[in-house]
């Protein structure tokens, strides 16, 4: 696998990281909810020589190690996909401005460097340079913090493909503008962008850093376009429990987990005749807006009714329990007793041709809009090896999902995500070879 | 020692230094440790490979000892993500260097020509940051075109663009009041956008002063104060002075009283003693760099929030302004800059060039000053635009402080 968490080679021989001079504090965060307890050792596979002064907290099997580091340099699948989703994410999106290809080819090698520096732990550069009159290259926020897990996902908008760059013979053929899709509310200022970013880590002030730090490395060859911060995750990995989205719902629970379901629907194969794509994938990522107020009126019966699932265990209507399979021919009184217009029988892999997608959201807030409402909602980010895939579902889910009441899609963007480099390479490099 | 060039149909930015020197170190002088084997059609060559070790990323030279003349330093990096730039010193002097390198672009390289003596390849990041470089043979004599010496030079031209701009302030400030006391609001608002951009050009260099007789933290005191200040930070003590006192009354309430009157006349005598104690300035070249940066955050701060010219609506000519000082600055500073680092002068460059096509598209003769008013409509939709493209420009800038105040 290609994201497996590694400890940093200095920590192991029982040296700090460069630029965490005289720091070896063990810091570890709590899993969210009640219930936690002590586990220990099960961080101590990620925690090399000083498993000694190990110890994690969990819930439900939720550990989280700020310790925890993961290589960039895999050489197969970019980090932050198949990685056991962190409880933050920063996402940000950027317009290429008048610039070219060798300022592109010259941002995606320092992002590389700086993305490998950033989820070591490390700062991307001197926080107090040694010079009065020198600027510093880290803005050193995340000074002292540890590498919390953070993975930096890049990935390339159809725009990159297009007339400024003379790349055009390089472009993946599925990748595209999505089409206009129903119940669209797309606001043209969340939508869209040339690249992405998609820094996720177990530590907000981590994930925030490494935008920001990107985000300046890129200033003069990329412009700001739209971000959202997402502060809690609402998808399970393998091993994690599944959490809630901000309708108080388990998201995720049918979610893509083992690694053939990821070769077969998220990793782009050896068949793409753009070599530089292949152990990709294709991010599609939408701003869903949740109307908070409404949904909170909603009686419980409807609530369950629009997902077709129990809202406390999240057992499908058909069942008793979270991962019980739901039965979508099961009728009571002549009618399904999960509703055929319910987000699950919608989305069902069994409804559609056996297709699934990785989700990989997060719940964000933006805090009050115009109205005086709760302004939140998911930030819905998936990863897929055909974008058709996402199309199929959300044009079903678009077209007739009860939630659509209840949410309103208002940004979007479609992402080619190239694979990790190898070690003295940079992201996408096969596009200027 | 010298690798291959890496066959790309571009060359990244970093790379444009000279194709010749990189397809002769292409062509490879192979592992040669000693001096002279390492030169060759008249320069000598140093490869310094960046890769990451057992100890963190490491700055290896390949040859740390040459004969005085011309030397050309090849950067390779290999894997080290914690190195994006590599300088030659000598006595903390910067003589040489190339930024924004990363694991997998191809090599890049400068060629500088060294007497005799010590110097050190300087790594920051790298695991032992410092390489100590030696140049046998004849001592080089001071060179008349050394980077410090045309620093220098550029200090004294840009001394005289100062005071250049402070004698015309003195005279559109006059105009200014000439104006006012005719009681000719039309005119004097004219004559207001005439005189506004002087101040602007200049203001990170004289914003300093204090009238004689005065302490430091006494507004009453402080020319910068009594010229510029805006309604939104006033000291009540001392009330409200200066060209945004007058421009209140010709573009707020529309009238000209003997109030204003009195502000215009005020105004003329401030901007006359600045003129007589901007006389004593004298500039380091970090002088020139750090001003152009405090320029540029004027922009940001205070013209792209329409704050500045909050009844008149001309920010954006006090943002040419502003510009124009800070493009002044770096002009005067480019000849010993380019000789430091030609890539980010040539980089400054072109953004200062894209905001000035920007600017461009904002001019209009028949506006107050000859910009588009920035109405709050005109912000709503350009402020970002601005901003962005601004700030391409303003951390480039930023960085250059450093460079020029170490320059050999």
């Amino acid at each position: 696998m290609s994201d497996v968490p590694t400890s940093d080679p200095r920590s192991a021989a029982g040296e700090p990281p460069a630029g965490r001079r005289g720091f070896s504090r063990r810091r570890l965060l709590a899993g969210a909810g009640a219930g936690t307890g002590l586990v220990i050792g099960a961080a101590a596979g990620f925690a090399g020589g000083r498993a000694s002064a190990s110890s994690a907290s969990e819930s439900g099997g939720d550990v989280v190690d700020l310790d925890r580091s993961y290589d960039f340099y895999t050489g197969t699948h970019q980090a932050g996909i198949q990685t056991e989703p962190q409880r933050y994410c920063v996402y940000m999106t950027f317009d290429l401005g008048e610039v070219t290809t060798q300022d592109l080819q010259v941002l995606l090698a320092r992002w590389s460097a700086g993305i490998a520096q950033l989820m070591a732990g490390q700062p991307v550069g001197a926080v107090e340079p040694d010079r009065a009159d020198a600027v510093a290259d880290d803005t050193g926020e995340a000074y002292g913090l540890q590498p919390s897990s953070l993975t930096v996902t890049v990935g390339l908008g159809p725009g990159v493909f297009d007339e400024r760059f003379g790349l055009a013979a390089k472009k993946p053929t599925l990748l595209a503008d999505l089409p206009a899709l129903p119940s669209d509310a797309l606001k043209p200022e969340l939508t869209g962008g040339d690249l992405s970013l998609q820094a996720c880590a177990d530590d907000p002030q981590v994930a925030y850093h490494a935008i920001r730090d990107l985000a300046r490395m890129g200033r003069g060859t990329v412009t700001t376009r739209w971000t959202v911060m997402g502060f809690g995750r609402a998808s399970a990995g393998k091993g994690q429990q599944t959490p809630r989205n901000l309708m108080g719902f388990k998201d995720g629970t049918r979610n893509i987990k083992d690694a053939a379901d990821f070769d077969r629907f998220v990793w782009v194969g050896g068949s793409e005749n753009q070599a530089w794509m292949r152990g990709g994938t294709y991010q599609v990522v939408r701003k869903i807006e949740m109307n908070i107020e409404t949904w909170d009126a909603d009686r419980i019966s409807d609530q369950e009714n629009v997902f077709g699932r129990t809202k406390q265990e999240g057992a499908p209507l058909t069942g008793r329990s979270e991962f019980d399979t739901p039965r979508f021919d099961e009728k009571k009184d002549g009618r399904p007793v999960i509703p055929a217009t319910s987000h699950i029988a919608l989305a069902a892999h069994e409804n559609n041709n056996g297709i699934k997608i990785l989700r990989r959201p997060y719940n964000y807030t933006d805090g009050i809009n115009d109205l005086g409402h709760l302004d939140a909602g998911l930030l819905f980010i998936c990863y897929q090896n055909d974008p058709g895939h996402f199309i199929r579902l959300q044009t079903k889910l678009g077209g007739s999902d009860l939630l659509n009441e209840y949410i309103s899609h208002v940004g979007s963007g479609i992402f080619a995500i190239p694979p990790a480099p190898k070690p003295g390479h940079y992201l996408a490099e096969g596009l200027f070879t | 020692m010298p690798t291959p060039l890496r066959r790309s149909p571009v060359l990244a930015a970093i790379a444009v230094v000279s194709l010749a020197a990189l397809a002769a170190c292409g062509s490879g002088s192979g592992s040669k440790s000693d001096s002279s084997s390492a030169k060759g059609s008249g320069a000598s060559r140093v490869t310094i490979s960046l890769a990451s070790g057992s100890n963190g990323d490491e700055c290896q030279v390949d040859t740390t000892k040459v004969d005085a003349g011309p030397v050309t330093f090849t950067i390779d990096n290999k894997s080290a993500t914690a190195i994006t730039e590599v300088e030659l010193q000598s006595d903390q002097k910067i003589l040489g260097e190339r930024e924004n390198l990363a694991p997998g672009l191809p090599s890049t390289s400068f060629t500088l020509t060294l007497g005799g003596g010590n110097y050190t390849i300087y790594c920051p990041g790298a695991s032992d940051e410092d390489v100590d470089f030696t140049v046998t043979g004849k001592a080089a004599p001071t060179p008349t075109g050394s980077a410090a010496t045309l620093l220098a030079q550029g200090t004294k031209s840009y001394a005289t663009y100062v005071s250049t701009q402070v004698n015309a302030m003195v005279t559109a400030v006059k105009n200014l009041q000439r104006a006012v006391d005719s009681g000719d609001v039309a005119a004097a608002q004219e004559k207001y956008a005439l005189a506004r951009p002087f101040y602007e050009k200049i203001e990170s260099d004289v914003e300093g002063f204090v009238l004689p007789g005065h302490k430091p933290t006494d507004n009453a005191g402080n020319l910068d104060y009594l010229i510029d200040m805006r309604a939104s930070n006033l000291d009540p003590k001392v009330g409200w002075h200066g060209f945004h006192a007058v421009e209140r009354d010709l573009f707020a309430r529309k009238a000209i009283t003997p109030s204003t009157k009195k502000l215009a006349a005020e105004l003329t005598r401030n901007v006359q003693s600045l003129a007589k104690l901007s006389k004593s300035l004298t500039y380091k070249p970090e002088d020139l760099a750090n001003g152009a940066a405090g320029l540029l955050e004027e922009v940001q701060t205070n013209k792209i929030s329409g704050e500045e010219e909050k009844y008149s609506h001309i920010d954006l000519v006090d943002f040419a302004a502003n510009v124009e000082g800070a493009e002044e600055s770096f002009a005067s500073l480019k000849p010993g800059l380019t000789k430091i680092d030609p890539g980010l002068t040539k980089q400054i460059t072109q953004r200062f060039a894209a905001v000035d096509r920007m600017l461009d598209g904002y001019r209009d003769a028949q506006a107050l000053g000859g910009y588009e008013r920035y109405t709050p409509q005109l912000k709503k939709t350009d402020a970002n635009k601005l901003s962005q493209t601004v700030q391409a420009l303003q951390d480039p800038l930023a960085s250059i402080a450093e460079k020029v105040a170490t320059a050999g």
